[in-house]
């Protein structure tokens, strides 16, 4: 699907700064200078959520840092965790947004069949808020597990029949990014990737960004040539492929092996990672995730691999 | 004449979070005179949780909270360890403490600044732009000089709560959502490597800690000296303690401890009772102690008003968070308000801080961090511990093998609680009776008591009755 030039024609110069220069921060009078109104309007909803993937945004350092993206970058209309007005203030702003349409909604959390367990405000459930902010999107983002499948939040037996982001119902508009949180460069990169191109990014057959997805973990993992010569870890914290222990690295689509977590600098692999700390993948990122996935640990290890 | 106001959603918490208060004249100021605090938001984490492995627990509970999952880790490892009868050797034990308190760390940062900040500043002409606008005005908000100085540190305190984060992961493998933590210890093990790498992050954290951020809350305090004055509540502080400092525990850097009535008092788990006269539950759920929770939904309750029920003990109403922790410590006891609670979050930064240097000293390199214990067929398990926002408890019953009941009671199930059977307000409840408010389109003075304990709904409200089972659409 083509994106409307028009919506993403202001944020692209944004972003492009945001990625060619490293703005030092001296002073709060500093802020205000540097972003015109040009940034990529968001509006950013969160139903039934930890908030962990929000937090996870804000470890962004890889494409942008996430001050770079908040000042100069996005133009985050909605966020409830951060936004500093509350109540009808807040709701207003959201209206505000909703009226001039093209934003980018993204979602957090998933959507549980009963109202009464989840309200955006009042008189806004989650599910009929997730429709209606939909309805003016240029492009839905689901963020996180939740709101790409379900998650955890919908591991059986399912309490509050919670749901992600059908493709059926919201089509090629929707881009799925989970993850247990979602790594916050599978969010950034993908909307930088827009943002550069003006078109959406070749999804997978679940609909997530083949860029972050499309390889499997087993495949770049470190542990591989121990997996491959039959060096198995038979207990946690001892060296060797952590395929006996239960690592669901070879069921698992992500490019955490070579991108790892929690960056430190522009451009640079993350410090660690779960294998890499000695804990099997759960496949956190596979729309199975968490039933299909769990249990997470084989105790006693399991046998030979084939 | 009453007044109504109804703040919904309050932003800049973790969750979705209703606070209602009802205003009067009193002294010639119009004050709150009774406030109600909802949780509108419920997932039913105990019931996915039951039929489970064990040893899942740790990551299935994590996702509870994306701000404090490392809490949610260490209460089911201590959980699952008094279950399974295993110690976790002297390395898993400090390694687990190493990324507990980075995560302490980041989220008192991010409270702090990112969500209490902006209730006392005026960021007119500093951040011109959304999210920051539009924002609420008031007369007595921080202007000029210093609150160019206070948006710089806010800016600022973005990357160093990302640093704190960086820090976690070199032991987690990743944050949010914590790899290493198990049953038995960590699965990442100390080497030269990674102490020199966690070192210099610390040093960078602690001397914005030493440099910034106490200055920061200081000059906050100083600019609202009657915040020191408002948003008591209580006055009954709890804290179950955190950090063992030694292998069964009994050494903490933050000990357990209680304050009721003016008095220090011991600290038995077996005295907490939850009640849920209103809250949506049915009143078979009520009054029972967390080992034997009962959670029964029930939607449109008469007089219920929250999904969050009402932790007490013995049926007394109690604060928890950081100034409880500091307080039964003896880290700080300036008073109970709305500002001592950001001043002793902020106090408590720098102590967890400057421990973890010695942490460090006292990895063993190359020592082993696990310790392995098989699941057993049916035991029980307590794990208490802390969140950055206050004292929090799992338990757990395995039967079979398996998750056969798992309760969690979490810090703001206690400070955002509906009132109980007894009719008593919950400790944020109380703590807004007497706020003055100047201006209704503008409830600053609310939002600063409420934030000031931090508040983190999703932690708060996470249960439904087993075997419940909404009907789904096809699709959504």
């Amino acid at each position: 699907m083509r994106l409307s030039r028009r919506d993403f024609l202001g944020a692209s110069s944004a972003i492009a700064a945001a990625f060619g220069m490293r703005i030092v921060w001296r002073d709060g009078a500093a802020y205000a200078r540097e972003r015109d109104d040009g940034g990529l309007p968001i509006v950013w909803l969160q139903g039934q959520s930890c908030s962990g993937c929000s937090v996870s945004l804000l470890n962004s350092i890889f494409y942008a840092t996430i001050d770079d993206l908040l000042v100069n970058t996005l133009d985050l209309e909605f966020h409830s965790t951060l936004m500093p007005a509350a109540g009808p203030l807040a709701i207003a702003a959201a209206e505000k947004a909703y009226r001039r349409g093209g934003y980018v909604l993204v979602f957090e959390g998933a959507v549980p069949s009963e109202g009464e367990y989840c309200e955006l405000w009042p008189g806004l459930p989650a599910e009929k808020g997730l429709l209606r902010y939909a309805r003016r999107a240029s492009l839905i983002m689901a963020v996180g597990s939740c709101a790409s499948h379900g998650g955890l939040v919908a591991g059986a037996p399912n309490p509050t029949g919670a749901a992600g982001l059908a493709e059926e119902y919201f089509g090629t508009r929707v881009i799925k990014m989970p993850g247990c949180p979602a790594h916050p460069d599978w969010v950034v990169g993908t909307i930088a990737g827009i943002l550069a191109t003006g078109a959406m990014p070749a999804l997978d057959a679940h609909g997530r960004p083949v860029e972050f997805y499309g390889k499997l973990v087993h495949d770049h993992c470190p542990n591989l040539q121990d997996y491959k010569d039959g060096i198995f870890a038979k207990s946690l914290g001892e060296p060797g492929c952590l395929f006996e222990l239960g690592c669901k690295g070879p069921r698992a689509f992500a490019d955490c092996p070579g991108r790892r977590w929690n960056s430190g600098a522009a451009g640079e692999p993350g410090y660690n990672w779960c294998i890499e700390a000695g804990s099997p993948c759960i496949g956190c990122a596979e729309p199975e995730y968490p039933d299909g996935m769990s249990p997470f640990f084989t105790f006693p290890p399991a046998g030979q691999a084939d | 004449m009453a007044t109504q106001l109804k703040i919904n959603p309050v932003t800049r918490v973790e969750g979705h979070l209703e606070v209602d208060v009802t205003i009067e004249k009193a002294g010639g100021k119009d004050q709150v005179v009774e406030a109600r605090v909802a949780g509108p938001m419920f997932r039913g984490f105990e019931t996915i949780m039951t039929g489970r492995d064990p040893r899942d627990a740790v990551h299935y509970t994590q996702r509870i909270c994306g701000v404090c999952p490392v809490s949610h880790a260490m209460a089911a490892s201590l959980a699952l360890e008094d279950a399974f009868g295993v110690t976790p050797p002297p390395n898993g034990r400090i390694i687990r403490n190493l990324v507990l308190g980075a995560n302490f760390i980041q989220s008192h940062i991010i409270h702090f600044y990112h969500l209490a900040l902006p209730d006392y500043i005026d960021t007119t002409g500093l951040l011109d732009m959304s999210p920051w606008k539009p924002r609420f005005q008031a007369a007595d908000l921080i202007r000029g000089p210093l609150a160019a100085q206070l948006v710089g540190s806010y800016v600022q305190a973005l990357a160093v709560r990302r640093t704190a984060h960086q820090m976690a992961a070199v032991y987690s493998g990743r944050i949010p959502g914590v790899a290493n933590f198990t049953a038995g210890g960590s699965t990442e093990r100390a080497t030269r490597g990674s102490v020199s790498t966690f070192r210099p992050l610390l040093d960078e954290i602690r001397a914005f800690i030493d440099t910034t951020m106490l200055a920061d809350a200081a000059a906050i305090a100083a600019a609202f000296p009657q915040d020191s004055e408002l948003g008591r509540g209580p006055g009954n502080l709890l804290a179950y303690g955190v950090f063992d400092l030694n292998d069964d525990g009994s050494s903490k850097l933050l000990g357990r401890g209680r304050y009721a009535g003016g008095a220090e008092g011991a600290v038995d788990a077996g005295l907490i009772r939850e009640y849920v006269a209103h809250s949506w539950f049915t009143p078979e759920s009520g009054g029972l102690h967390p080992s034997d929770g009962v959670t029964e939904p029930a939607i449109g309750k008469d007089g219920a008003y929250s999904w969050v029920k009402a932790p007490r003990y013995e049926d007394g109403v109690y604060e928890l968070g950081p100034l409880a922790r500091m307080w039964v410590n003896g880290d700080y006891r300036r008073g109970i308000s709305s500002m001592d609670r950001i001043l002793a979050r902020v106090q408590e930064t720098k102590k967890v801080a400057d421990a973890m240097a010695g942490w460090l000293d006292e990895l063993v390199l190359g020592d082993p961090v696990y310790t392995h214990a098989e699941t057993p067929q049916s035991a029980l398990g307590v794990g208490l511990t802390e969140a950055p926002r206050g004292a929090l408890g799992h338990w757990v019953r395995i039967e079979q093998g398996k998750i056969a009941r798992y309760q969690v009671i979490t810090p703001t199930a206690w400070n955002g609680s509906p009132r109980d059977d007894g009719g008593q307000a919950g400790a944020i409840e109380q703590a807004l009776i007497g706020v003055p408010v100047s201006d209704m389109r503008s409830p600053l003075e609310v939002l600063r008591v409420v934030h000031s304990f931090d508040p983190c709904l999703a932690c708060a409200v996470h249960m439904v009755r087993p075997g419940t089972r909404a009907q789904r659409p096809a699709a959504l």
